[in-house]
């Protein structure tokens, strides 16, 4: 390998290490400008290119820690939902817990029980309400997957035919704990931490269950 | 002035679960309401007969997620009155300790939610699921899960009892006591609570008979109709416990009644404690289970925390070629339009609230 030149790059080191120079040089400058202008306009204009910079990671950092679900139970999985908020767990101490009764004020929507046909307009149609970015976490086996009543010809074999799941949670149900670990997954994916992209859309599915009037 | 057509539900976070209500309102009295359910149907009854005897309990926990091991103990009553089998003695007496237990878990998420709807937002719901977390635990190390059990096998339970039961039972018991002591200080004291539950939700005594309602719901409008006693089943005919019942028939009489059972079923347990031969619990396995049915249908009735259960179940060889189901709650959920003729709309929740429904067992 050459030294100048990384193998398979678009620039040579040294066409990098210029651009760098150039960079900082107008960072100086600009700073410079605003040493000179004191005025509050100017402040806030800095402000404004500090937060161009920074607003993705900062607005990510933002909704990752005020993560507010959606208070919606199903069946049993609610009951667990309700023991996740109370005593002792306590969720509301980690910050991004607050159960909220409307849809316009939430971000994480938590499937907890089985999904019915009849229900499920229901559910859309809540998850439409929510603003965007919006997420959802299917929590235990009926929302996975249809669980113990796979065979019931009522039920939506899992929550993820109908909306974009962001985590699943195993169990049945699962206890408390599991949504715990779940929500601060969830954080991670918001905040950036893992893979996952947080700008989304209705999925493919959705599209397709829509077409097949779900 | 006209009538106004106002529509709550089906997902609202006072309705315990996924109830439509549609209320005709004349400026704020309420002139009709209509509940429309089934929203969670699954067809667990038709399910049942495509499983085998001792797959079904955990179809039927899942009808109320509350108390799921009434629900689980009356279904497996009625497969042992089919096969004609005897309980042991000792699994007896821990039947009604577990039961028990789980009815005062049941009234204890009762209260907390309860006191939610009315708008005394979250120190009792707190209290309440301090408790029952001990409560959950205890039952927990009983059976080996946390929320659904399916810890009744045809002639006993599914494992021994832990070393430390009764030791652990009678602390509980007793923590349990001295805290709905607070409950009472806290809420009968509390001028917003009476004042929202007080001559709201009247039912009177004949109408109760005529809707047939049952449990707490019939016991607070003044009769007094248990099935542990009228119908004993295994060791409640040894055992000294009343009934509590209330003549107003109102939200907060309900209150009262379930608040008195908490007690008495603390009375019950420690009874059944005292008196529990020191003998093997444990039920038959799974697999020795099938061809012996007897091909008469069997009924079983049981007192349950929201009222009166029953199974009727048709046997056949392997699995039940019928198994019907007779749901407290649903029945209970078909008084709440009378309950609520002339109220204010404010008094829904403090009105269904008061009535224990649970949306798993009405809509099945």
């Amino acid at each position: 390998m050459d030294e100048e030149t990384v193998e398979g790059a678009a620039y040579t080191k040294e066409q990098f290490m210029n651009a760098e120079q150039k960079m900082s040089a107008l960072v100086e400058q600009s700073l410079g400008e605003y040493k000179k202008d004191k005025s509050v306009n100017a402040m806030f204009a800095r402000l404004s290119d500090f937060s161009k910079m920074m607003s993705k990671d900062l607005i990510n950092w933002g909704r990752s820690n005020s993560l507010w679900p959606l208070q919606f139970g199903l069946a049993c999985c609610a009951i667990e939902l309700m023991d996740f908020g109370a005593a002792r767990i306590d969720a509301e101490r980690k910050g991004y817990l607050l159960f909220r009764g409307t849809p316009r004020q939430c971000d994480v929507m938590i499937v907890a029980g089985w999904v019915t046909k009849s229900v499920v307009p229901r559910i859309k149609r809540l998850y439409e309400q929510m603003a965007s970015p919006r997420y959802v976490i299917a929590f235990g086996e009926c929302a996975t997957c249809g669980g113990p009543w796979w065979e019931s010809y009522n039920i939506v074999k899992g929550i993820d035919q109908v909306l974009p799941v962001d985590i699943y949670v195993a169990g049945c149900p699962p206890r408390p704990e599991n949504l715990f670990s779940a929500l601060m997954k969830l954080q991670d994916k918001v905040g950036g931490k893992i893979a996952g992209d947080t700008e989304r859309n209705l999925s493919e599915t959705t599209r397709r269950a829509e077409g097949e009037g779900l | 002035m006209a009538v106004m057509r106002i529509n709550v539900g089906p997902i609202h976070p006072s309705t315990h679960g996924v109830l439509r209500l549609v209320v005709d309102v004349d400026g704020d009295t309420i002139k009709n309401v209509e509940p429309h359910i089934g929203f969670l149907h699954r067809g667990v009854e038709k399910l049942c007969e495509t499983r085998m005897y001792m797959q079904n309990p955990s179809y039927f926990e899942k009808l109320d997620y509350i108390s799921p091991m009434s629900w689980d103990e009356i279904y497996v009553a009625a497969v042992e009155a089919a096969m004609g089998i005897e309980v042991k003695e000792a699994a007896q007496y821990a039947r009604v300790i577990l039961l028990e237990f789980q009815r005062i878990a049941n009234h204890l998420l009762w209260i907390g939610t309860l006191c939610n709807d009315i708008g005394q937002l979250f120190t009792m719901f707190m209290w309440c699921f301090r408790e029952r977390a001990q409560v959950l635990k205890l039952l927990e190390d009983v059976s080996g899960g946390r929320m659904f059990y399916v810890n009744m096998r045809l002639g006993g339970l599914n494992r021994p009892l832990p070393q430390d039961f009764a030791d652990r039972a009678y602390a509980l018991t007793d923590y349990i006591k001295e805290k709905i002591t607070q409950y009472e200080e806290v809420l009968d004291s509390n001028e917003i609570f009476l004042e929202r539950l007080r001559g709201v939700g009247r039912l009177s005594a004949a109408d109760a008979v005529d809707f047939g309602v049952s449990g707490p719901v019939l016991r607070a409008s003044g009769i007094e109709e248990d099935v542990r006693k009228s119908f004993p089943y295994y060791v409640y005919d040894k055992i000294n416990f009343s009934i509590p019942t209330k003549a107003d028939g109102d939200s907060y009489a309900r209150y009262r009644v379930r608040y008195e059972e908490i007690t008495e079923s603390i009375r019950i347990i420690r009874q059944a404690l005292e008196n529990m031969p020191n003998t093997d619990v444990v039920g038959m396995p799974i697999k020795l289970i099938g061809p012996n049915a007897k091909p008469e249908p069997v009924v079983v009735r049981r007192e349950l925390p929201k009222g009166e259960g029953l199974i009727y179940m048709v046997p056949d060889k392997q699995r039940p070629y019928r198994v019907s189901i007779r749901s407290p709650a649903f029945i209970n959920l078909s008084v709440l339009p009378k309950l609520l003729e002339g109220a204010k709309f404010a008094d829904i929740f403090a009105v269904f609230g008061s009535l224990d429904i649970i949306f798993g067992e009405t809509d099945r």
